[in-house]
């Protein structure tokens, strides 16, 4: 829960933030309450915005990232000593705090989905980056020794044979940041980047439904995306999944 | 990219000489060049085994012909063309390459790892798929085993398709780093056997790399012995390497046992095998004591056969005091010997089965001679064991 100090530093935010939720008669003898089904079924079409603008803050972020980091570590794959200083540079942006990471853009980007999405994408390369990395190395060397004794260029080696090896990690290191990209990305709602942070950090501390509702879509979407992952690593390492002999 | 189509039909064995000349490999830092000068010559469709102990720089030598190690100075020439002139993936592509750890494509199935220098070649999909199973068969593994990835095959049936990879597109020369070295020892044999075989047939010329000195006498037509510096201290056929080593390294290097290991160039018909007084089932015993009695025979038990001169057994004094041959012998037949069996293994028949004597047969089984301990101690301590007249040098797969 963010502390009121950033809530007032998030001012200008302004309706949608501060935005008096409706709970109206509903609910109203039990405070305390936890769970308001009749609210959540009057009120569930108020989430399809945020869910969609969430949607649009994570999926730009984790294509933006991966694209980053999948360049780097091909680069510091090529060149080796980049190894160290790309993994101690993408880990120092991991280390900053979110939302001091929001702030501190503020003067360079401004309020609105673009800090966003640029924050989060930052944070996902540190995983994605040494994932990369990590399975690139793991290539057996007699596997490559084999593929250059062969005929295959530094290319071929790279495209056919290393990467295709390197799958399950690469996937693996974006599991991790798809998952916590949709988790960081609540807190996008305070620099005004909507989301669905804009009902998990309402008005009314008091009438939890709206929070437990909006985190459960956060789990969903979580889960999904990476439903979706772990089916596409299925799909194009169908070699890991043999019986050995 | 040169059409794959241009690569010589494989029925038609292709392959090429290979030529070092004063060829050097100089590390950047290392004291010494790993490979010195080194000048050697391997004739087309023969198997040249490079041995010799760790750091002796056989491995870098050999990787020199297909310039994953580059030629500091010097020339290696394929064919007649020199490979410093040579795109190296292009080169390589020319070139069957084996090594050890087998270093198939995991995530490539069996078919397609065969054919992916074929791919890299451009061939067309249709005859890639034709190419991956003629050589499943020629390897004899199951078809059905092309749609299997790696991991699911054994030690032996990945390096038997580590061969069929590396002879894909026809190549006109194999290289291959001690190819069996990580298989244990008795599929081991059987894929040396096997490439023996195989190159019977398909005549490539291959450098074969070792540091065992069994598996050279075994593989090569021309086995080099180098020490440090890639120096080639001797450069002999298998026979000429055991009978006159050319100095104290390289007799060190084969081993106090080269007699013995003479006995794995020669085949049971190589030498003069002893004539077995026969005895026939129902023949009169007086008659076969007889045949015993004779001077040019030398052995003092008549050897039972049935009527197509098959052995059946030995028989013994006793079997000897009726007046007729039994039907059944004495004593049991112990190991019999094929013309064609590996004398060292016969000999080591002969010593596990406890007996003096085997009969060696024919291929439909009839006797032929015997073979006895003593004619084989008596061939290692002949002059004719020392000299290279023996046929013993034909090589077994010649």
């Amino acid at each position: 829960m963010a502390s009121p100090l950033l809530l007032a530093a998030a001012g200008e935010v302004g309706g949608d933030f501060f935005r008096e939720r409706d709970v109206g008669d509903l609910c109203q003898a039990q405070p305390g309450h936890l769970f308001c089904w009749d609210w959540a079924k009057e009120n569930i079409d108020r989430f399809g915005t945020p869910t969609v603008q969430h949607l649009q803050i994570v999926i730009p972020a984790i294509l933006i990232g991966f694209a980053a980091a999948f360049a780097l570590a091909l680069l510091a794959h090529r060149i080796r000593w980049l190894q160290p200083p790309l993994l101690a540079a993408t880990g120092i942006l991991y280390t900053i705090p979110s939302i001091a990471f929001f702030f501190l853009l503020l003067p360079l980007t401004g309020l609105g989905r673009d800090t966003a999405i640029i924050v989060l994408a930052a944070y996902t390369l540190q995983i994605i980056f040494r994932n990369t990395i990590l399975g690139l190395n793991n290539v057996p060397a007699s596997v490559k020794d084999a593929a250059r004794g062969m005929g295959f260029t530094s290319r071929q080696i790279l495209w056919k044979v290393e990467l295709p090896l390197a799958v399950p990690e690469i996937i693996a290191g974006l599991r991790v940041a798809v998952v916590s990209t949709i988790a960081i990305a609540t807190l996008a709602v305070l620099i005004s980047a909507g989301g669905l942070g804009t009902e998990m950090y309402g008005s009314n501390l008091n009438f939890p439904t709206a929070i437990i509702i909006a985190g459960a879509i956060v789990i969903l979407m979580a889960f999904a995306l990476d439903s979706i992952l772990l089916l596409i690593q299925r799909l194009t390492t169908p070699w890991r999944r043999v019986s050995q002999a | 990219m040169p059409s794959g189509d241009s690569v010589t039909d494989a029925s038609q064995p292709a392959a090429s000489s290979v030529r070092y000349e004063e060829t050097t490999k100089q590390y950047p830092g290392a004291s010494s060049p790993a490979v010195d000068k080194l000048t050697l010559e391997i004739p087309a469709g023969e198997i040249c085994v490079l041995v010799g102990p760790s750091g002796c720089g056989k491995t870098t030598a050999m990787r020199m012909v297909n310039r994953t190690v580059e030629i500091t100075s010097g020339d290696v020439l394929v064919g007649d063309r020199s490979v410093r002139d040579r795109e190296p993936a292009q080169l390589r592509r020319e070139i069957g390459y084996v090594i050890q750890q087998i270093g198939l494509f995991p995530h490539r199935t069996i078919s397609e790892n065969i054919g992916a220098v074929p791919q890299l070649l451009g061939w067309k999909k249709e005859r890639i798929r034709e190419r991956s199973a003629e050589l499943l068969e020629l390897i004899g593994l199951d078809p059905e085993l092309g749609d299997r990835y790696p991991a699911q095959l054994s030690g032996g049936q990945q390096q038997r398709v580590g061969v069929a990879r590396a002879l894909a597109a026809d190549p006109l020369v194999m290289l291959m780093d001690e190819p069996f070295g990580a298989i244990d020892p008795i599929n081991r044999e059987r894929l040396q056997n096997e490439f023996l075989r195989l190159q019977a047939e398909i005549r490539k010329t291959v450098l074969f790399v070792t540091h065992d000195i069994d598996e050279a006498i075994k593989m090569g037509d021309r086995i080099a012995v180098m020490r440090e510096g890639g120096r080639v201290e001797q450069y002999a056929t298998p026979a000429e390497l055991l009978m006159a080593p050319a100095n104290e390294f390289v007799e060190d290097f084969v081993g106090a046992d080269r007699a013995l290991k003479r006995l794995a160039l020669m085949r049971v018909g190589d030498i003069n095998l002893w004539e077995a007084p026969l005895a026939y089932v129902g023949q009169a015993t007086s008659e076969v004591r007889r045949k015993l009695a004779a001077p040019d025979v030398e052995i003092p038990y008549p050897l039972l056969v049935d009527s197509e001169r098959r052995p059946l057994g030995w028989l013994s004094e006793r079997d000897l005091g009726a007046d007729v041959v039994p039907q059944r012998p004495d004593s049991p037949l112990g190991p019999v010997l094929e013309r064609d069996d590996v004398m060292r293994d016969a000999l080591a028949d002969l010593l596990q089965g406890e007996s003096q004597y085997a009969p060696v047969v024919d291929h439909k089984g009839r006797i032929d001679g015997v073979l006895s301990v003593e004619i084989i101690s008596e061939f290692l301590a002949s002059p004719e064991a020392k000299s290279d007249e023996h046929p013993a040098v034909e090589r077994p797969h010649g």
